[in-house]
């Protein structure tokens, strides 16, 4: 009997404490309210940085989609390699559709640097933090105007279950211009691996000078007003303290260690041993291994080309063609710039490609490689001279965004499109002359089209070069025929559209 | 009725007021009912003649009545059992003896929160009993039931020992990961996750994510008395939120009454390589080159790598138990060791198991008992240098089914080659690979449960189970300096990992049955669970190591500072809080009606969902037990029809919450809030026909359902910008998978001598994703050189879940030897389902005498693979320097040495195949002198034979190339090879 009571008393005992009220805490993450306690602003930005390189840096991004619809790259599949389903070869051609896997992964990455850029002015940050982060905001939105046309852009602290609205081309530079224009004098003087004041001036010159482009794709206008903007913003950049100059050897710019090396830089994420542990895609090192071949030195992945187009650009004294880089080519025979023709090692020695012919980069190349030149077809790109030291994910050059030179082109540039100025061809020549490149004696906007082919190859400025000088549908190294326009924006990936009602399909899709 | 049915209603609610109610003060009888053989007997009904008192046997044959007066005749009464009367003449312990029939009604199953006498089951259950286990090596306990059970599939995934499998009752349901079933071990509901750390070498061009281990290698399986299938919602309900996938329930052996008894078993066996892929070898190579006229890729050796880096395999099992008791306290004690090398050279696989089960009971009356169960084991695993995502510079398998057969791997003086220009600088030799990974993992866990329980009555009794499932998981894994992978060389890499997993339970129940009339009986069981799941751990790898002669894992100290990554995790505690009920109703044997009801609160779920309701209700109908079919050709005929809601709520916990995560210097919001998360559901209806014949010599069932799966967990595209790609949500959408379920046994030939007997079981499956209105979704993600980033299958409406979507491969062009597709390969077509549509499994034994041959079959039909391998690590590229497949040149056209790999139609495979699993070969010598008892000796071999069109190793195959999240199925990836093995033993008892 007295147990019958022991065990009851037991059960009912037992029913009522453990009920719980099953609230879920968080252990190796925090909430938003335990976040807002953590006084370090700037770990909370770092997220944002470190968005940057999966974004720009790897291959499958930004990099892939401003480049490979170009006459300055292809991605050629080589019997076993680089197919991929085809998801190269549809840039190329302009073929693509709104299913594309790139899109998706560029569209994803860039609105994840705004989000986090975004959020970060939830936490009340110092207003250089503030600035900062909504610096590196405007710089993923220009990206997702110039790619997409279009910009879901929330407001900081509006629910994430909530389709956000969506900026038009027009709202987005408008937003983009007044933003960093109105947080330009917080931002520090430097270096080039934080969001800095010319890295901003940099950006307004980019929106005032390819407005005209993002708001008419098909024959692009340009206002004079935006034009002289462009000029007035490089004559500041010209005046900044940092007193840039363009780097003697253009390579350096590229180079290890080109935070010291390179004179001109003026927006660059920082990269190099310890520092990119926490960044998502590919590193920097993605820009020598993707188009080297295998039996080079460092050993490649046999990827990425350029094509006739750019190399025909050159006259053969030209640094920007092609050099030997010291440290690098003495070390393994390797050279920088574009490589053409037979490969040697460091003694002196011919490379031999995996099927045991020569390594003889050839110019012709093809959508789909056969054949002899089945490895060896298509002229090489290696800009960023390899760190033999840190050949991995710590490799120690700073990737590039912004550079002087750049500068004086889109001065050049805004000159001859009816801006107040005056020197569009000594800007020119003055780009020319660190290439060891002849002087030009009369500039035209062609010409300046083909200095920024030369001078910028491979910088994800390609596309939009195109687009504003009205080349991009043109026909090119396999692309024979002209495409439809509707390829002049990408389209809003399915997966994105699917969630976001307020988002509209690019006309065409 | 009404009246009945208010009656037990009142009654129970009477009971569950605890209001105790006086008895007389009588004797207590117990004792153990088994069959002539002394083989106890479950669910034989004990009753005072002439009274309605009156109880069963447990799946022990035990029974306990109280209140039994000391001159009262006892009956034994049973379905399959001649009934037999036994006077109690005051005794308080009475074994008896019964004659039985061939196919027991009265075998008692396990259920969820209890068990049932198999006639009264009103769901779809189905149960193995050790005896028809599986033989031969098994390390994980579901590898037992492999072809046993109509309607589920179990596919060893890898042929690494101790490796994990994939487990489908019913079909796949759910559109990401955890698909599993919930395993249930004496009552304790499993985490289903393994401890073993993960290793996922991401660094450029490493090896990749390594494939997971089995969650149930910690129980040894000669630890298992049977294992208990529950199929349909009406059987699983009761496990809400956890039970959509259907759930198998593991009762362990226990101690048995009498004198102790020690049972031993030992084996040996060997294994060796199943099905090799058909590569060229050097005689064959030189010729294919000069077929493609190329002067280089002959390098004069002639080697054999897949023979290089394999082995004869040896294996040893040792397995003792001791068990004993008596009607106060019984108790069984085991321990086993196992120690399998694998085939691939440095793998192996050792556990140590030791547990303990006991059962006691106290007072005069035996009414207060006492179960204690402890599991406890320790696995160590070598692990092979194999991964599921290994891009082009491949891993163990890849690199040696490539290898070039006519280059050397070792040196004139026999050492290891590591690089060679001639090969390329990339090519990497299998050996060094071998020998330059290490990998090896400890896990070391502890499943201990408690259960006091208390008999009120004969009709009422009140358990608390209280559980604690511990284990922890090291893992040390170093890739050596030399070897000519570019993140590696120069540096090496090390990685420690260490996991621990904790779950507890706490679990009251409270059963009654009652007869309430001579015609109705009523059995009732109500309870509460809560259940704590408790995940943690952390990692540390490196680089820069300064010697390769002692293990990198030893001194991670020496690593450079800037190439250190240290990781760690805590999950946040889940919790679950169950209540639950289920009332049987039988009336007259005739009519059975069974309802549950659980409801289920998570703390994983949103703040919105809290708590997940899930009903279900089932009858039954004997017409066996009518009379117009009493004389009538069938001996049992039963229909039965269910219908009921289950859950699955296998997401990650936090999902729910804005979460800030940390790495190196920084924070972030990594996770999108979704308040109204909650679980999936399944809402299944089932039909089903039990019968019997000629006396129980041929039986069968066959079952008829339809699962509905809707707000499928899906970790879905966040809405941009926002801080991560994906969040869960309950996407709209349903899975549906239907079929039929047949099984058959028979007993073809019974006599003195000779008995055959023989069972078939085939489930035939369909599966449907409808009222999705949402973006495809991608998945199986390809690996290897020049695919990276291809997904061949897509998650679409009005298709089943998973369809390859590919180009659709038109043959070679015969001028170019270039593949040609339907349209160039712009379009992509749905061709192929990795679904199979029929599911068999064969098992018979035949024996004569003191010899026994039992011979188990499986098969999948009606589906394809996609043969990931002969796409990227196979193809005609790779003549000149590395393999190809023998059948690139079988074809009449010769294909172009550049033709592209584009994933296509090409390399999907039938995958139908019929299997030998294992057959087992046995006899029973008996006695030997005094002390040797039930002495056998048996011969068994694993993996005799297959019959399939599939070119890869084994058509059983799984590789995991989940992607976002979203599971993949039925692909195939340079895996670990399955080992064919043959296995000697004995067993015998003291």
């Amino acid at each position: 009997m007295k147990y019958k009571i022991i065990i009851s008393s037991i059960f009912l005992v037992g029913s009522v404490t453990s009920c719980t009220k099953l609230d879920e805490t968080l252990r190796d993450n925090v909430t938003f309210e335990q976040a807002t306690k953590i006084v370090d602003p700037v770990a909370l930005l770092k997220s944002s940085y470190d968005g940057l390189n999966d974004a720009y840096v790897n291959q499958d991004n930004v990099w892939a989609l401003s480049e490979f619809p170009t006459d300055e790259a292809i991605p050629p599949s080589r019997g076993k390699d680089w197919d991929d389903n085809g998801v190269w070869r549809v840039l190329h051609t302009q073929t693509w559709d709104a299913d594309n896997a790139k899109m998706l992964s560029s569209f994803n990455a860039l609105l994840k640097i705004v989000y986090n850029a975004s959020n970060t002015l939830n936490f009340n940050p110092p207003a250089g933090i503030a600035a900062e982060a909504k610096f590196l905001r405007a710089f993923a939105m220009f990206s997702v105007v110039d790619l997409f046309g279009q910009v879901p852009y929330r407001v900081p602290g509006s629910a994430l279950l909530k389709a956000p609205d969506v900026l038009t081309a027009a709202q987005a530079l408008d937003t983009i211009i007044a933003q960093v224009t109105a947080i330009l004098p917080q931002l520090p003087d430097g270096p080039a691996i934080k969001a800095n004041k010319d890295a901003a001036r940099v950006l307004l010159m980019k929106c005032y000078l390819n407005r005209g482009t993002f708001l008419n794709r098909e024959t692009p206008t340009f206002a004079a007003a935006d034009m002289s903007k462009v000029i007035s913003l490089a004559d500041e950049i010209k005046a900044s303290t940092r007193n840039y100059v363009l780097t003697t050897n253009f390579y350096d710019n590229f180079a290890p260690k080109n935070d010291i090396l390179s004179k001109e830089n003026i927006f660059t994420l920082d990269d190099g041993p310890g520092k990119t542990g926490t960044r998502t895609g590919n590193k920097v090192l993605k820009n020598w291994h993707a188009s080297m071949h295998y039996n080079q030195k460092p050993s490649g992945w046999n990827g990425f080309t350029t094509l006739a187009e750019l190399y025909d650009k050159f006259e053969p004294i030209d640094q920007r063609i092609g050099a030997a880089y010291p440290g690098v080519t003495d070390v393994v025979g390797t050279r920088v710039g574009l490589l053409i023709g037979q490969q040697f090692n460091q003694t002196g020695a011919k490379l031999k490609d995996g099927l045991g012919n020569d390594l003889v980069f050839t110019k012709a190349v093809t959508l789909i490689a056969s054949g002899a030149t089945l490895e060896t077809s298509g002229i090489r790109v290696v800009k960023y001279p390899p760190d033999l030291v840190n050949d991995n994910d710590d490799a120690d050059n700073d990737f590039v965004f912004y550079r002087y030179a750049d500068v004086l082109l889109m001065k050049a540039e805004a000159i001859l499109r009816g801006g107040t100025g005056t020197g569009a061809l000594a800007l020119v020549n003055e780009v020319r002359a660190r290439a060891k490149a002849t002087p030009l004696l009369a500039v035209t906007l062609n010409t300046i089209l083909d200095e920024r082919a030369r001078e910028f190859y491979w910088e994800s400025y390609r596309r939009l070069d195109n687009q504003r000088f009205g080349r991009f549908l043109a026909a090119y190294s396999e692309k024979p025929t002209v495409s439809d326009k509707k390829y002049l924006l990408y389209p809003i990936p399915n997966n994105a559209l699917a969630v976001n009602p307020n988002l509209k399909q690019n006309p065409g899709y | 009725m009404l009246a009945t049915i208010k009656k037990s209603a009142m009654l129970l609610l009477a009971v569950f007021g605890f209001t105790v109610m006086a008895l007389a003060q009588t004797q207590t009888v117990t004792g153990t009912v088994t069959d002539k053989k002394g083989e106890p007997i479950p669910g034989v009904t004990v009753s005072i003649k002439g009274s309605k008192t009156a109880t069963s046997t447990n799946a022990q044959g035990v029974y306990t009545l109280t209140n039994v007066p000391s001159d009262a005749v006892l009956v034994f009464t049973g379905v399959g059992v001649t009934s037999r009367e036994e006077n109690v003449n005051g005794k308080s312990s009475l074994n008896v003896d019964v004659e039985t029939s061939v196919g027991n009604l009265n075998e008692v199953i396990v259920v969820g929160y209890g068990t049932a006498r198999k006639r009264d089951l009103t769901g779809s259950v189905a149960s193995v009993k050790a005896k028809d286990f599986n033989k031969g090596l098994v390390t994980g306990a579901d590898q037992l039931i492999q072809g046993k059970v109509a309607g589920v599939q179990i596919i060893n995934t890898s042929g690494a020992p101790g490796g994990a499998t994939t487990v489908r009752i019913r079909g796949n349901s759910s559109v990401r990961s955890g698909n599993q079933p919930l395993f249930v071990i004496d009552g304790v509901p499993l985490d289903g996750r393994s401890a073993r750390p993960g290793v996922d070498i991401n660094l450029t061009d490493a090896p990749g994510r390594t494939p997971d281990a089995n969650p149930l290698n910690f129980i040894n399986p000669n630890d298992i008395a049977s294992m208990d299938v529950l199929k349909d919602a009406s059987a699983t309900a009761i496990y809400g939120s956890r039970g959509a996938n259907g759930v198998v329930l593991i009762t362990t052996k226990k101690g048995l009454s009498g004198a102790s008894k020690i049972d031993f078993s030992a084996s040996a066996g060997v294994s060796n390589l199943f099905r090799n892929y058909k590569v060229l070898d050097a005689s064959q190579y030189r010729a294919a080159l000069k077929e493609y006229g190329l002067t280089s890729g002959d390098f004069g050796g002639n080697v054999d790598a897949m023979d290089e880096i394999t082995r004869t395999a040896i294996s040893q099992n040792y397995n003792i138990a001791i068990g004993g008791g008596n009607e106060s306290g019984k108790y069984r004690l085991s321990a086993g060791y196992q120690n399998l090398e694998g085939i691939i050279k440095k793998s192996g696989f050792k556990k140590y198991t030791a547990n303990l089960n006991t059962n006691f009971k106290f007072l005069e009356s035996k009414k207060l008992g006492l179960d204690i169960n402890v599991l406890t084991s320790q696995t160590t695993e070598n692990i092979a240098p194999i991964a599921n995502t290994s891009g082009f510079t491949g891993s163990l398998i890849s690199q040696a089914i490539s290898w070039n057969p006519t280059h050397p791997l070792r040196n004139p003086d026999g050492t290891i080659w590591i690089k060679d220009a001639a090969i390329g600088q990339t090519t990497i030799n299998p050996l060094t690979t071998l020998e330059a990974y290490s990998d090896v993992s400890n896990l070391t866990g502890v499943l201990a449960s408690v259960s006091p329980y208390y008999k009120f009555n004969n009709d009422l009794e009140y358990r608390f189970l209280y559980s604690v499932n511990h284990s922890v998981g090291t893992r040390r894994t170093s890739l050596k300096s030399y070897i000519n992978i570019q993140s590696i060389e120069g540096k090496g890499w090390a990685n420690y990992g260490n996991n621990e997993l904790t779950t507890q339970l706490a679990q009251h129940t409270l059963n009654y049955n009652k007869k309430i009339s001579s015609s109705l009986n009523l059995n009732a069981v109500v309870g509460y669970e809560y259940q704590k799941f408790d995940s943690k751990g952390t990692g540390q790898s490196g680089q820069g190591f300064l010697t390769t002669d002692v293990d990198y894992t030893n001194y991670l100290q020496g690593s450079t500072q800037d190439s250190r990554r240290s990781t760690s995790f805590a999950d946040p505690i889940s919790e679950l809080q169950s209540f639950f009920g289920r009332v049987a109703f039988n009336l007259e044997d005739k009519y059975l009606l069974t309802a549950t009801m659980r409801a289920d609160g998570s703390s994983k779920f949103g703040t919105n969902n809290r708590y997940g309701y899930f009903p279900s209700v089932a009858g039954a109908w004997n017409i066996s037990n009518e009379d117009f079919m009493k004389d009538g050709l069938f001996d049992n005929f039963k229909l039965r029809v269910g219908w009921g809601k289950t859950g699955n709520q296998e997401f990650p916990a936090g999902s729910a919450q804005e979460r800030y995560s940390f790495s190196q210097g920084s924070y972030q919001q990594s996770n999108v809030a979704n308040p109204d998360l909650k679980w999936e559901t399944s809402t299944t209806t089932n039909a089903g026909i039990d019968f019997g014949l000629f006396k129980g010599r041929l039986s069968g069932t066959v079952d008829y359902f339809n699962k509905q799966t809707s707000d499928l967990l899906f970790n879905f595209d966040a809405i941009q910008p926002a801080p991560a790609t994906k969040y869960w949500v309950n996407l709209g959408g349903d899975v549906i998978n239907k079929g039929w379920e047949v099984a058959l046994n028979a007993l073809i030939v019974k006599s003195r001598d000779l008995n055959w007997n023989l069972g078939v079981n085939a489930a035939f499956l369909q599966n449907e994703l409808q009222n999705y209105v949402g973006p495809a979704v991608l998945t199986g993600e390809l690996s290897g050189q020049g695919i990276s980033g291809t997904r061949v299958q897509k998650l679409e409406n009005g298709y089943p879940l998973n369809s390859f979507y590919v180009r659709r491969f038109l043959g070679l062009d015969k001028s170019s030897g270039i593949s040609t597709y339907t349209d160039n390969g712009n379009s992509f077509f749905y061709i192929g389902n990795p679904n199979p549509s029929t599911l068999l499994g064969i098992s018979t034994d035949v024996t004569y005498k003191n010899l026994s041959l039992s011979v188990n079959l499986n098969g999948a039909f009606g589906h394809e693979i996609y043969n990931n391998t002969l796409n990227s690590v196979l193809n005609i590229g790779n003549l000149g320097s590395r393999n190809i497949a023998a059948s690139l040149l079988e074809g009449d056209i010769q294909e172009n040495k550049s033709n592209g790999l584009a994933a296509s139609s090409r390399y999907l495979e039938n995958g139908n195949y019929l299997k030998v699993a294992n057959a087992t070969l046995s006899y029973g010598v008996g006695n030997i002198g005094r002390s040797i008892k039930n002495l056998n000796i048996f011969i068994t071999g694993q993996n005799l034979a297959v019959i399939t069109k599939f070119t890869g190793f084994d058509p059983e195959v799984n590789t995991d190339k989940q992607i976002d999240g979203v599971p993949s199925f039925g692909i195939e990836y340079i895996p670990y090879p399955s080992p064919r093995t043959f296995l000697l033993g004995v067993t015998f008892s003291l």
